[in-house]
């Protein structure tokens, strides 16, 4: 069963792949303006070398031409030379993965362990703990995070000093400060939602009948909240964490453009903006490929916390 | 005719990012006291350099407004690539600081109007320690001219007939007529000397990040990620012995959001910057932490006329509306004070060789105030009232759509219906491009500068018949004239002379509108100077004197 599951999602994800460089390739093609003009800053160029680097990137072809040509590049796992930088496309993506990576994951972790805590909180501790999570949630959910980063750099690195205002860091440790910052603002109105959801579906499970009735037969708070009440309230906080995290990956460009990291995001707009056609397809299908996956772990986080869920099975 | 300029509207695009938003609390505050908004003399209270650097530093982090896309001279085009390749290369002759050109690596004779000898400096080298030779010197050339590598100043070297190696030293140029322009081309990226046989071994990866460069100047290149920013590292070996590089090694670092930038600034995450077009200069300019200066600057703030026919084509509606621009309120709401009041199209920083003739002239020429009683005179003898013209802008780009909308304010103000069609950012760079996104639009706004410091490096591109700017198809037999015999003239006062008559005709006739003159900015963090602070940076080294304050 776990195996059909995995072919079928292999399947599902290679035919995202492949339209998704159809579609991409396809707009990026058909919108105005020219990667070597963009190159070359609107300069008007000797037609001779026009012509050159034309030829060099093969746009003097029609379009399923260059499609094709891109594609069976692609399968034979060369994604072709980025126009602006003259470099492999997989070494641009390289060189920025670990970045966009570790602040997707360090974004997650926060929504997760704050996210969830603070709504498991809230749920448990009527009063002041709750309506102080509701107040600072419904705030937090109304800032995007392109404001958050502001504020941050205001706050914490321009009045306060505590961390730095920009770019990466060189090593481990250092790199956690300076993605610190980016992470928060990243992190910070998604984390909301999961909380509201989580304090939502904690509040509801604990009304359960079979919840009264495990307090009434005398089972210690500690084992009633872990087995009767947080594990039934895990599917709802799964679904929302896994949607929010994935989505987390595109708004993650936002963030990178506002504190210069150098990262996946930032790069895709820019290569957009010049019309650099490989790095645009390649970052996409990384980013794509990111998103089915994070998909597919949820489904299969499901199976793991709900056994009466069988994998891929259809919707009733 | 050749392409003297660049276009920085690409670049304008990137700044564009409001930098206004929240961090600037100083945002849109109009000119402070100290800098010379306003003022018209060429060079008063702006400084060419700063004082030079006295203590070792360890590391310096310099910003441009989006990362380096290339080393390789051929294809700088942008100020990311020329601020990296003149750290760490050097060209053939050389621009000063105050834009006058003088020897580089080689010292040049013109034994004849159509020769020009170039011989080598004594013990030139590149950074592994090999003399620069002529063939470097004519593969560099070569490199350039032939349209085979794709380069972008191929046409820069029109009147060349051919360049050859004359001599153990000595490298000869024939021209096919007399090209006194070139001497500024070969100062500036154009001239720029790498070496052969790394070239040859790296081909296509020559100044990509994976292949790296071979130059001659006092940093040397280390490493470059992608992204995170190109190093270069002080070359202990520097064939100059006067130059001692005091950082010993320099980042440059694409930073695109302003707001970042500025924040990146406060906390000394970033060192110096020639970052330009910042609305909220003046936050930085009280900070504590930051230096700003200002210098002279090359480029020219104008709206491009590309109206053919209709009320822009008439010369008179052209004045009417120049004489109606709140010129001001650019200057403090755009630049936030770091640009002068125009009476040429040229900035007066360009003024690069017959000084004294050049600033005589342009002292008796009148600043372009405005005067709405003469505009509306001058548009009623036009008889243009009621009649519609069509602004290209975008509203994404923030100092673009200001500016347009201060033409718009002028336009109207004499008359005039304003339409404006606006396009993405990404697409404002078609208005230059292709005539097809040009067509029906009678103006846009741009910022423009020539490759080397001469008011003609500009105004050859747009007033001249065939000049690939002249959008407008502007032709007057004088202003022809005396650009082509400038063009051939040799003695520097002589032909300040003509081209100074040149641009007082351009300022009657506006092929194009200037705007404002912007100044070159500077800023750097408080404990460091010795940089170059005019707009020569994006031709020749400026990191020589950086350093410690004592």
């Amino acid at each position: 069963m776990r195996w059909r599951f995995l072919a079928r999602r292999l399947a599902m994800l290679m035919g995202s792949l492949l339209v998704a460089s159809f579609v991409i390739f396809g707009a990026l093609y058909l919108a105005p303006g020219n990667p070597i003009s963009a190159l070359s800053g609107g300069r008007a160029l000797p037609p001779a070398s026009m012509h050159v680097l034309e030829q060099r990137y093969h746009l003097n072809q029609p379009f399923l031409t260059q499609y094709w040509y891109w594609l069976e590049n692609a399968l034979h796992g060369n994604l072709g030379i980025s126009i602006t930088l003259q470099q492999n496309v997989s070494s641009v993506i390289a060189a920025r993965m670990w970045t966009t990576g570790g602040l997707v994951l360090y974004a997650a972790l926060i929504i997760v362990v704050v996210g969830i805590g603070s709504g498991v909180v809230a749920a448990l501790r009527p009063g002041l703990v709750d309506t102080s999570v509701l107040v600072s949630t419904a705030v937090t959910a109304a800032l995007p995070s392109f404001v958050a980063a502001i504020i941050l750099i205001l706050v914490f690195s321009v009045k306060l000093g505590w961390f730095p205002a920009l770019g990466n860091g060189t090593s481990f440790w250092s790199n956690v400060q300076h993605l610190t910052l980016p992470a928060v603002a990243l992190a910070i109105s998604s984390l909301a939602i999961v909380s509201r959801v989580t304090r939502a579906a904690v509040r509801e499970e604990a009304d359960r009948e079979h919840v009264q009735t495990a307090i009434s037969r005398g089972i210690p708070a500690r084992q009633l909240i872990r087995r009767h009440i947080l594990r039934n309230a895990a599917i709802p906080i799964a679904t929302v964490s896994g949607i929010t995290i994935a989505s987390l990956i595109a708004v993650a460009a936002v963030v990178e453009t506002a504190f210069s990291l150098n990262g996946l995001g930032a790069y895709l707009v820019q290569a957009a903006e010049s019309k650099d056609l490989a790095v645009v397809q390649g970052i996409s299908l990384v980013l794509v490929t990111a998103f089915v996956v994070i998909n597919a772990v949820v489904d299969l986080l499901y199976a793991a916390l709900d056994p009466r869920v069988t994998l891929g099975s259809r919707a009733q | 005719m050749s392409p003297r300029r660049r276009t920085s509207a690409a670049a304008a695009a990137s700044i564009a990012a409001c930098a206004c938003a929240l961090l600037a609390t100083a945002c849109g505050r109009s000119v402070n006291a100290s800098t010379t908004s306003g003022e018209v003399s060429p060079t008063h209270g702006l400084v060419t350099t700063t004082a030079a650097g006295t203590k070792p530093v360890s590391s310096v982090t310099w910003a441009v407004y989006r990362p380096v896309n290339s080393l390789d001279p051929i294809f700088a085009f942008d100020y990311p690539e020329n601020t990296a390749i003149s750290l760490m290369c050097e060209s053939l002759l050389l621009q000063s600081p105050g834009g006058e050109i003088g020897p580089g690596l080689a010292t040049v004779a013109t034994p004849t109007p159509t020769t020009m000898v170039f011989t080598l400096k004594p013990g030139v080298t590149f950074w592994d320690g090999d003399p620069v030779t002529p063939a470097d010197v004519v593969y560099s050339l070569d490199r350039q001219m032939d349209p085979s590598y794709g380069g972008f100043y191929g046409q820069v070297f029109n009147r060349v007939k051919s360049i050859a190696a004359t001599g153990s030293d000595q490298v000869t140029i024939t021209l096919k007529q007399p090209d006194y322009w070139l001497e500024g081309e070969l100062s500036s990226m154009p001239g720029i000397i790498i070496q052969k046989s790394y070239a040859l071994r790296e081909g296509k990866n020559y100044g990509t990040p994976s292949g790296g460069i071979m130059c001659t100047g006092p940093y040397e290149f280390k490493s470059w990620t992608a992204g995170a920013g190109v190093t270069a590292v002080a070359n202990p070996h520097y064939w100059n012995s006067s130059v001692r590089p005091l950082a010993k090694q320099i980042v440059i670092k694409g930073v695109p959001s302003a707001a970042s930038f500025t924040s990146g600034m406060l906390t000394g995450a970033i060192q110096g910057s020639y970052y330009f077009g910042l609305s909220n200069l003046s936050q930085l300019e009280h900070s504590s932490a930051v230096r700003v200066y200002q210098g002279p600057g090359q480029s020219t703030d104008a709206l491009v006329v590309s109206a053919t026919s209709g009320p822009l084509a008439n010369v008179k509606v052209r004045q009417a509306i120049s004489l109606a621009l709140d010129r001001q309120a650019i200057i403090s709401q755009v630049y936030d004070g770091a640009a002068l009041m125009p009476r040429w199209l040229a900035n007066p920083g360009t003024f690069g060789y017959g000084q004294s003739v050049f600033t005589a002239a342009y002292d008796k020429s009148p600043v372009l105030n405005q005067n709405l009683a003469a505009a509306r005179k001058l548009a009623r003898e036009a008889g243009v009232a009621g009649q519609t013209i069509t602004l290209g802008t975008s509203s994404e780009l923030a100092s673009i759509s200001a500016e347009t909308g201060a033409y718009q304010q002028a336009a109207e103000a004499i008359g005039l219906k304003v339409v404006l069609k606006s396009v993405s950012a990404a697409d404002y760079i078609n208005f230059f491009t292709s005539a097809q996104a040009r067509k029906g639009i009678d103006g846009f706004i741009t910022v423009n500068y020539g490759d080397y410091a001469d008011p003609a490096a500009l105004l050859d591109t747009l007033a001249m018949p065939g000049g690939d700017q002249n959008y407008d198809n502007f032709s007057n037999p004088q202003m022809t004239a005396l650009l082509d015999q400038a063009e051939g003239t040799a003695n520097p006062d002589q032909r300040a002379a003509l081209v100074a008559k040149a641009e007082e005709l351009a300022a009657r006739l506006l092929p194009w509108i200037p705007n404002v003159q912007p100044t070159n900015v500077l800023m750097l963090s408080k404990g460091l100077t010795g940089a170059v602070a005019s707009f020569s940076y994006m031709f020749a080294p400026w990191a020589d004197h950086l350093g410690g304050t004592g």
